[in-house]
């Protein structure tokens, strides 16, 4: 029985391959180029996801591998949650009976300034020359052979002992680029700089790297005593647990496993990541559609073929399974097509940007290009399975069309009521999952419930149409209407025509009525396309308006002065903040600069709160008035009596717990034992319990901080560690001060005062908004070039529609021209019924559109990023884009009628087909 | 019996297309069914093929009563035992006039070049098995979908106005194929026609009517 079954499917399968080279390949091949395009939007929606999967796995991978030879291959980190700790601590390590080797670190981020000026971002390691090599060999230094090799046996050894000397790094090949091979350049240190020798090299990849002994280091950046990390490898069979457990570590050092750094680096990126694959994926429905719209003509415009083959005894199952494998056919060819785009764009988009498409997460890397076959299968599976996807329904219809009534021109029987319910169940379920939490950090729920409002709303047409044009044909007479009211309302509309009798009346409109009514499913596919493009464009639309409106504002709270000065980039990954800032000193010197009415102040510092995620950034700046110096969400909390008032970002609430109106502990834990300023001895342990609670007063939202950030009160920051260190100064300018002068009066002080005049960098408030508008607008280049391949596929969609009904009318349109329409007239009825459905599907796509921004903004931003913002609805800009669609939906009407109406159509009434 | 109908009744809503139609077609027995318009000439034809449903009474054909059956068992019943020819030609465009004719062995996985050539000679069209449809008159048409209709060798030739497009000395040379290949095949013919002519040829001529069918 199951062979026989077998057989039949065997045969079957080997029928379907036999029609599909007689049949189908000659209609795809009779029409390339309306094929082509269906392979081709498949091919750009895979190319598209799976470029962006090799650069960001590449990137990763090659971000990993940098990480691996800098972390080396230790069993244990024992790691400050901030800054550095005191080295006493390593003698207890390093003399546990468990403890194989144990390598310090101290690890710094700084400025390499080249003897030009030039001025490069600058990773330092010290280590310990004499057992760095066997927890990380990649950061054993590498003395350069001196050009007399040989002849002098003194200098070689001379260089050999630059490994111990002071004043001498070794660089790995990016930081070399950087300084262009000089022998010699400078360290940035606060405002001061401090020179040292190239000594020789380290093998590590990845960004630039300079290692020196980790005593020279100590002197030379004033931390004496001090480690941020001991790389430890335990004595073979020696418990983890249980050897963390006995060295009693203070609360400010974490033992963490090798390779959370790379996790940390997954985490930190994976959200960004799903996102960009995501919209690469919106790409590939479109693709779908295409397909859907290719096969749905095809299938029109072979209905009375696919019908005669019925007669002769093709089963309904077969007339499917042929349209699949159609369908099929065009996915194939796509995939294999978009792999092959995908990688060459991937490569491409490797050797020019680096391993970073925007999100900074991957900057200074450069690498090569990491082809995954799996990865390859899943997502050429993923444009086969969009391809079936877009020909099920074509395939359906050509399974389900009656053939003889077919073969007589008579198309199909009405369509079956009850499907409606599919559709509002598929609503339903996805507003349900829009509020359902993220899954690993991923909003998936909300992913799936935007495409569930889609597909909903899109299945939802036919019965919304047929909805619309049942009332218009069974809309009361106005005299009927107006038989309730008073007998002068009655009076006046007695006699008037009912829209029903009215709609009878005139021909044209009755044609197109009476067709939307009863041909229901061919006005929703064309309607459908207008419906999808325009609700991908009007979500995006409304999305990226109102993050940018939400950006804007943000920018109005958190850039009050006039005038920023920096000497670093922001810290944060990086972590220069407490290796390049200005002095108290400086800051003083600042407030007498002439022009200068008022100078602000901000220290940023990191904090490593959990080994899993990535560190948070403290701020400490001047809080009189939180709710005029924050962004805040919501109104300020009164601090109690005996706390410190903390307020964090909305990160920190959806990572930390950080609630409004709790105390958050994890920083009184930090603050206890990790704050030590420059110059002074390591304090030994603060006991939590004399610090005060730190008590979270507002919430605040921060779009420059995905992973969390905590703002303290200068006073309270500078009381509590004692540091007193800034990285960033806020002027505001005295009245009828110019910017320029006081620029140059602050970089002639700072020259004065340290020599640093070179090291400031300036930006008016106006050039900071402009710039990071300007990042904001490229960052999201690529939804509007969406939006616009969305409403391109969508119109191609109306004109396959429409030319497939305007053939499968040709006979319809051959009789009116006999009773005596003119051309003119058959165009106008055509376009009529274009200009109603792309409205239709206007004000349908616009009110899905609507629902999935609404997602977009309220839950996916919120669950990928940790930030919210406000729903800004564009009016204009929509309804501009509503009315562009209708006028070219009329338009693309009008011309595919006028391909079909023509004179030829008089004569169509006689063909066979 | 190749086809047997028992009381079949056909409606439209409230409106009687026919009923009591009672009819047994024997192994190679050529029929005519006349008629005026809007008899249901046609929808007696799909019911016998199993296109069309039926509101009373059975159709068994080739010993397999169509009722019981599903859509897709009638389909490969119909690709097995049935042949058809309608008014229009219904010819693909794309395939070739030998392409066309072999359609019906395709689809029953069975490829026979000869067999297309045999029926190509047959019906008169030696030589013009490469050509399009195009390039072919309506006469020329017609008989290619007579050979399409008789090349698998199925028991049942349904033909709905075979001759309804041409002109009478056309007409007669398409019957003339027509009758002879049937014949030649053993195959019983169900005919739906105005033609007197043509009807005449018939072993027995029925008369359909809203109130059943007459010899």
């Amino acid at each position: 029985m199951a062979s026989k079954a077998s057989a039949v499917a065997t045969g079957s399968m080997d029928l379907i391959l036999k029609l599909l080279r007689q049949l189908s390949w000659r209609e795809l091949i009779h029409h390339p180029w309306r094929n082509l395009a269906a392979v081709v939007a498949v091919m750009l929606g895979v190319a598209l996801a799976f470029s962006v999967h090799l650069i960001n796995a590449s990137a990763l991978s090659e971000f990993s591998q940098a990480v691996r030879s800098v972390n080396g291959q230790p069993d244990l980190e024992l790691r400050a949650a901030q800054g550095t700790f005191d080295e006493a601590v390593f003698e207890r390590v390093a003399n546990h009976p468990q403890v194989a080797v144990a390598s310090p670190v101290l690890e710094l981020a700084s400025y390499a300034v080249t003897e030009a000026g030039k001025r490069t971002a600058l990773r330092i390691l010290g280590v310990d020359a004499l057992v760095v090599a066997r927890v990380a060999p990649a950061l054993m230094p590498v003395p350069d052979r001196p050009p007399n090799d040989g002849a002098t046996g003194g200098a070689d050894s001379a260089n050999r002992f630059a490994i111990f000397t002071p004043g001498f790094v070794f660089l790995n090949a990016t930081a070399r680029q950087n300084i262009e091979g000089m022998a010699s350049f400078k360290l940035q240190s606060g405002l001061q700089l401090l020179g040292v020798k190239v000594a020789g090299s380290v093998n590590t990849g990845g960004a630039a790297l300079a290692v020196m002994d980790i005593a020279a280091a100590q002197e030379l950046f004033d931390k004496r005593g001090q480690l941020s990390r001991i790389d430890v490898r335990l004595s073979p069979g020696a418990d983890r647990a249980a050897f963390v457990q006995s060295l009693q570590l203070p609360p400010g050092i974490t033992a963490t496993e090798p390779g959370d750094d790379a996790q940390r680096v997954s985490n930190l990126s994976r959200a960004y990541r799903v996102n960009l694959t995501v919209l690469a994926l919106v790409a590939l429905f479109t693709g779908a559609f295409l397909v859907f719209s290719v096969l749905s003509l095809s299938v029109a415009k072979r209905a009375q073929q696919f019908a005669l083959l019925g007669v002769l005894g093709l089963t309904g199952r077969e007339r499917l399974a042929l349209v699949m494998a159609e369908s099929a056919l065009l996915g194939l060819v796509g995939s294999a097509t978009g792999i092959a785009l995908g990688t060459a764009l991937a490569a491409l988009a490797l050797r020019l940007l680096g391993g970073d498409l925007g999100g900074g997460y991957f900057a200074g890397i450069a690498p090569s290009l990491q082809f995954d076959a799996g990865a390859a299968l899943v997502y050429g599976a993923l444009g086969v399975a969009a391809s079936l996807v877009g020909g099920w329904w074509p395939a359906r219809a050509a399974q389900k069309l009656p053939p003889a009534q077919t073969l007589k021109g008579l198309g199909a029987a009405p369509a079956q009521d009850g499907a409606h319910w599919f559709s509002v169940a598929l609503i339903a379920a996805g507003a349900l999952l829009a509020l359902s939490p993220p899954v690993f950090g991923i909003p998936l729920a909300a992913y799936v419930s935007v495409a569930l409002l889609l597909v909903g709303g899109i299945t939802a047409l036919p019965w919304l149409i047929a909805l619309l044009y049942d009332q218009v044909g069974k809309a009361p007479t106005l005299a009927t209407a107006c038989a309730a009211l008073p007998p002068e309302g009655a009076e006046l509309a007695r006699g008037g025509p009912s829209l029903r009798s009215w709609v009878a009346k005139h021909l044209l409109v009755m044609l197109a009525v009476e067709r939307a009514r009863r041909v229901r499913e061919s006005a929703a596919v064309a309607v459908s396309g207008v419906v999808a493009s325009l609700s991908l464009a009007v979500a995006l639309t409304v999305m990226v308006a109102s993050f940018r409106d939400s950006v804007t504002q943000w920018l109005n709270v958190v850039l009050p002065a006039d005038l920023y000065m920096r000497t670093a980039a922001p810290s944060g990954a990086g972590g220069s903040g407490d290796t390049v800032y200005f002095t108290p000193e400086f800051v003083q010197a600042m407030r007498q600069v002439r022009g200068v009415a008022r100078v602000s102040t901000l220290r940023t510092t990191t904090l490593l709160l959990s080994a899993s995620q990535p560190a948070v950034a403290l701020i400490a700046r001047d809080l009189t008035d939180p709710a005029a110096a924050l962004p805040l969400v919501g109104a300020a909390l009164p601090t109690p009596p005996g706390h410190v008032a903390i307020y964090v970002s909305e990160a920190m609430v959806d990572l930390y717990g950080a609630r409004p109106g709790t105390v958050f502990k994890p920083l009184g834990t930090v603050f206890s034992q990790s704050f030590n300023p420059p110059g002074q001895q390591i304090r030994g342990a603060v006991a939590i319990d004399s610090i005060a609670p730190f008590y979270v007063a507002g919430v605040w939202r921060d779009y420059a901080r995905q992973f969390g950030a905590i703002t303290i009160g200068q006073q309270d920051f500078e009381r509590l560690t004692g540091d007193q260190r800034v990285n960033d100064l806020g002027l505001w300018l005295a009245p009828g001060a110019v910017s320029s002068e006081v620029e140059q009066a602050v970089r002639g002080q700072a020259e004065r005062l340290a020599g640093a005049g070179a090291l400031i960098e300036f930006a008016s408030t106006s050039q900071i908004r402009a710039i990071s508008l300007k990042i904001f607008d490229r960052s999201f280049a690529v939804t509007y070039w969406l939006q616009g391949v969305a409403i391109a596929i969508g119109l191609f969609g109306v004109a396959a529609s429409f030319s497939a009904q305007v053939l499968s009318r040709r006979k319809e349109f051959g009789l009116l021209a006999h009773l005596g329409l003119t051309r003119r007239q058959i165009l106008t009825v055509v376009a009529g019924e274009g200009a109603a459905w792309t409205l239709i599907g206007s004000i349908a796509g616009l009110g899905l559109g609507l629902a999935v921004a609404v997602v977009l903004v309220h839950v996916v931003n919120p669950q990928s990023f940790h930030w919210t913002m406000d729903l800004v609805l564009p009016w204009l800009r929509l309804l501009g884009l509503c009315a562009a669609v209708v006028a070219a939906g009329t338009a693309t009407a009008w011309l595919a009628g006028r391909a079909a109406a023509g004179k030829d159509a008089v004569l169509a009434v006689k063909e066979d087909w | 019996m190749t086809l047997q109908l028992k009381n079949l009744a056909k409606r439209y809503g409230d409106s009687v297309v026919f009923s009591n139609v009672s009819l047994d077609v024997a192994p190679g027995e050529f029929v005519a069914i006349v008629g005026e318009s809007g008899v249901g000439k046609s929808t007696l034809l799909n019911c016998m093929a199993g296109l069309d449903s039926w509101d009373q009474g059975s159709v068994t054909l080739m010993g397999q009563e169509l009722g019981s059956l599903p859509d897709d068992q009638r389909a490969l019943l119909r690709r097995q035992h049935v042949g058809f020819v309608f008014q229009a030609f219904h010819v693909l465009p794309h395939l070739d006039v030998a392409q066309n004719i072999a359609l019906p062995l395709l689809l029953l996985n069975k490829p026979d070049d000869a067999r297309v050539q045999a029926l190509l000679d047959a019906v008169g069209l030696q030589g013009l098995g490469a050509r399009l449809p195009q390039q072919l008159s309506g006469g020329q048409l017609q008989r290619v979908a007579i050979a399409r209709a008789l090349v698998h060798r199925p028991g049942l030739l349904l033909a709905d106005e075979p001759t309804g497009n041409l002109d009478p000395t056309t007409a007669a040379k398409v019957m003339d194929a027509l009758i002879a290949q049937t014949r030649e095949h053993g195959a019983s013919l169900v005919l739906v026609t105005h033609s007197e002519a043509a009807a005449a040829r018939a072993d027995r001529v029925l008369h359909l009517s809203f109130d059943g069918i007459k010899g």
